[in-house]
């Protein structure tokens, strides 16, 4: 929903919106739009800053899986024979020296072997560890990174790092950027969805809602966290006995105020809020039909593994395809606790039951559709994790690392059946076409139709971008 | 109709591919850092044409190493600057070398000028092409290597250096997808207000043609609203009219889309009567049908259209194809 002509809430914003008088249209159009008259006050949706876009686009969404806590590499997609080999004996020092371990630090590092079997899948028989059999099957459809590094060590920077390119908070959200670059192609539904699922049982470290903030940028285009479970969102439904019209008429009155006091005060804040309430009043409508899966066929269900509305990580796998069937531009799914200090024999295949099925059948599913072509998926986790044990945390596991770790995309115009990049015989870390974060955040920009170096914003004297000081290459060896 | 299972790439992309390889190489070299030296042995610069004196069109210099300079090197060491002193638009030239001396060593390509400055760390100074110009790729570094190590001939045929890497497939020159669309802007953003529809440039090359979305309101888009497009519709090569209110009435105005390669249906109420009429489209490369009620007859009728190759029948009452992921593994 654009209200501004022009994407920034800076004196330019205001000046533009001034000669342009926009700020009055507003709301205007919106009641006559619910109660579908259109055609002569129609807006078309919101168009990004980045126009025309430099580059043609391989990619128009992306659907961002997210494996919160850090996924093992070992017991994941990661092979490592050697680490198996010299199981309890000493990690060489000549790799370890100097490294900033989370939970290891000044601990005995010991080499620990992967503690799942793997197997061979697709037609270049890549190897996949074997708890993951549904992503085995669609492994022609993917490409494979085992090379990919990143610069934090805890849960909160990592995703930060991963999210804005910044490990610090208030950069923002790559969501928020895409949508600000791109603009938002959903009219009635925000155009950065997140939903974050967890498996029964432990309690995992939280993800906190800056991981999808707006940062520097107008909040209009933050992340809108969508529930699983229940409403899908808080207090979006009307009390009994409020209308449709009513609600309508309120949220018109709130808004000639809010307008008013804008035209006052020229705060770019206001017009955030007059857009969100505008959405809100949207969503009153599109939200219980985008949650509304009686229209699925039973076999999509089947696909997927879900009940409608259990909140699991394959109900919001689905609805990501719903959301992107709605245009949303970029949806964020968290799926947590794979952080294994330890246990990680014992719960990490439950996390992988959790999301190996729905994550293949997304990829099925999009395919099937003819939506994989131009839809980037992309499964990370915000860390790898130790080819040392670590076990004064109980039951073994394997501490947060960064020099190494797996992750991989599908669709969008990445190369399938693509395995790129590799790590030392222990896994330690990447050695081959090394990846950054950065890099990965340059690759998807790309895909979207963006230059991720000449896509900036600036920031305290500085051209900002999502891409980070360093900047990022586009990952060529992976594009199709 | 191998429907999703073909992953063949279109035109479309093609002729996109060309400029992208352009913009990524330039974001390869801005990561190598740009401090440079002026006086550079080698730059970019695609264009010129240079007088290769190639004797023998089959000789592996004039087949394959002159069109590494060609393309990467004469801009600055040509005909019209000869940076270093060194000139690489004829084996002669090459030959005599830059202002260092020699610049080839016969036998020995780590011993090579010419080969240690296209292979050193691009960080250093005196990496070459200079100046973040593109660096020659991986195969051209071996294409050198093969060259200089079997003796650095002239008249070396083509066959007789065996391992060469194979030629990349010449890029066909891009293409126009559709016609500027810039003269037109006017009637566009009138289209746009009228209706409530987007039509999107592709990308900023402005014969790549617009993309008509309607995802922001799908309902908004109805056999009118594609009708009110005929003046563009030359224009338009996507159309994204899933979940729209189009019938086969609006299958009629897409007709005339002469240029249309991409047409999403998915969710609408078309039917296979209506397919035939698209028939003119000779350009239309992918049609989504999902979730419509098209069936096998809808999906004959598509075969006569010539540029066809992906067509997505999921959730329709097609029989031929196998929608089945896994059984179409």
């Amino acid at each position: 929903m654009n209200v501004f002509p022009t994407p920034f809430q800076t004196r330019r914003a205001f000046l533009g919106r001034v000669s342009h008088g926009v700020g009055a249209v507003a709301l205007a159009s919106l009641l006559e739009k619910s109660s579908s008259l259109h055609a002569a006050s129609a807006r078309p949706a919101a168009r990004g800053v980045v126009y025309p876009l430099p580059l043609p686009q391989k990619a128009k969404r992306v659907i961002w899986l997210t494996m919160a806590g850090g996924p093992s590499q070992f017991e994941t997609f990661d092979p490592k024979p050697k680490l198996a080999e010299l199981h309890g004996e000493a990690m060489p020092e000549s790799l370890t020296r100097g490294q900033q371990l989370a939970q290891l630090q000044g601990q005995r590092l010991v080499c620990h072997a992967p503690q799942f079997p793997f197997a061979k899948f697709g037609k270049n028989q890549t190897e996949i560890c074997s708890l993951f059999p549904h992503i085995g099957s669609v492994v022609n459809e993917i490409c494979l990174i085992r090379s990919m590094t990143t610069d934090a060590i805890n849960h909160d920077p990592a995703h930060m790092f991963m999210n804005t390119g910044s490990q610090i908070a208030g950069r923002p959200s790559m969501g928020a950027w895409v949508n600000y670059g791109l603009g938002s192609e959903a009219e009635n539904l925000p155009g950065f969805v997140v939903m974050v699922s967890t498996g029964p049982g432990r309690s995992p470290q939280p993800i906190a809602t800056r991981q999808w903030s707006s940062g520097f940028l107008p909040s209009r285009f933050q992340g809108v966290q969508l529930n699983g479970r229940g409403d899908a969102v808080h207090y979006l439904t009307n009390p009994g006995r409020v209308s449709r019209a009513q609600q309508g008429a309120d949220v018109q009155a709130i808004t000639a105020l809010n307008r008013q006091h804008d035209a006052f005060v020229h705060d770019p804040e206001i017009a955030t809020r007059i857009a969100q309430y505008e959405m809100a009043f949207q969503m009153q409508a599109s939200v219980p039909e985008l949650t509304d899966l009686r229209g699925e066929a039973a076999r999509t269900l089947a696909l997927y593994g879900c009940t409608p509305g259990d909140g699991s990580f394959a109900a919001n796998c689905l609805l990501a395809r719903r959301l992107a069937e709605r245009g949303v531009r970029f949806i964020q799914l968290y799926h947590r606790d794979w952080d294994h200090h330890s246990l990680l024999k014992e719960e990490l295949p439950l996390r992988a039951k959790e999301v190996d099925q729905a994550c293949a059948a997304l990829i099925t599913d999009l395919k099937q559709r003819g939506m994989l072509d131009d839809t980037l998926v992309v499964w990370t986790g915000e860390f790898g994790r130790t080819p040392m044990s670590q076990g004064n945390k109980g039951t073994v596991g394997r501490d947060h690392h960064n020099k190494s770790m797996s992750m991989w995309l599908a669709g969008g115009g990445v190369q399938r059946g693509r395995v790129y990049g590799a790590t030392d015989e222990l896994g330690y870390a990447a050695m081959e076409n090394i990846c950054t974060v950065h890099d990965l955040h340059a690759t998807m920009l790309h895909q979207l139709g963006i230059r991720p170096d000449a896509f900036t914003v600036k920031f305290q004297g500085l051209d900002a971008k999502l891409t980070g000081v360093e900047g990022g290459g586009v990952i060529q060896g992976i594009l199709a | 109709m191998t429907s999703w299972l073909n992953a063949s790439f279109s035109g479309l992309s093609r002729a996109a591919a060309g400029r992208q390889a352009v913009a990524v190489i330039v974001s390869v070299a801005r990561r190598h850092g740009d401090r440079r030296r002026p006086y550079a042995l080698f730059a970019l610069l695609a264009a010129g044409a240079l007088a290769v004196s190639a004797r023998g069109e089959d000789t592996f210099f004039a087949q394959r190493v002159a069109p590494i300079f060609e393309q990467k090197c004469v801009a600055c060491h040509g005909e019209k600057k000869q940076k270093g002193k060194l000139r690489l638009d004829s084996f002669a030239q090459l030959m005599r070398g830059g202002e260092g001396g020699g610049v080839v060593k016969a036998g020995a390509p780590k011993a090579s000028e010419l080969f240690i400055r296209v292979t050193m760390d691009p960080e250093d100074e005196d990496f070459m092409p200079a100046d973040s110009k593109p660096p020659l790729t991986p195969d051209e570094v071996k294409v050198l290597e093969l060259w200089i190590a079997a003796g650095a001939s002239e008249t070396t045929s083509l066959a007789a250096i065996k391992g060469a890497p194979a030629l990349a497939a010449r890029k066909a020159p891009v293409a126009a997808l559709a016609p500027d669309w810039h003269p037109r802007a006017a009637q566009i953003a009138q289209f746009e207000k009228s209706t409530g529809l987007r039509l999107v440039p592709r990308s900023a090359v402005p014969t790549d043609g617009l993309v008509l979305r309607t995802a922001s309101a799908p309902t908004r888009c109805d056999d009118a609203a594609l009708a009110q497009l005929a003046p563009l519709a030359d224009l338009v090569v996507e159309a994204e009219l899933a979940r729209t209110k189009i019938t086969d009435v609006g299958l009629v105005s897409l007709a005339t889309f002469s240029n249309l390669c991409a047409l999403d249906l998915t969710r609408t109420a078309v039917t296979s009567g209506g397919l035939g009429t698209l028939v003119p489209l000779q350009k239309l490369e992918s049609i989504n049908l999902t979730s419509t009620e098209v069936d096998d007859t809808g999906v004959a009728r598509l075969k006569q259209l010539p540029a066809l190759r992906k067509t997505w029948v999921f959730g329709t009452r097609v029989s031929t194809v196998a929608e089945d992921p896994a059984a179409a593994k």
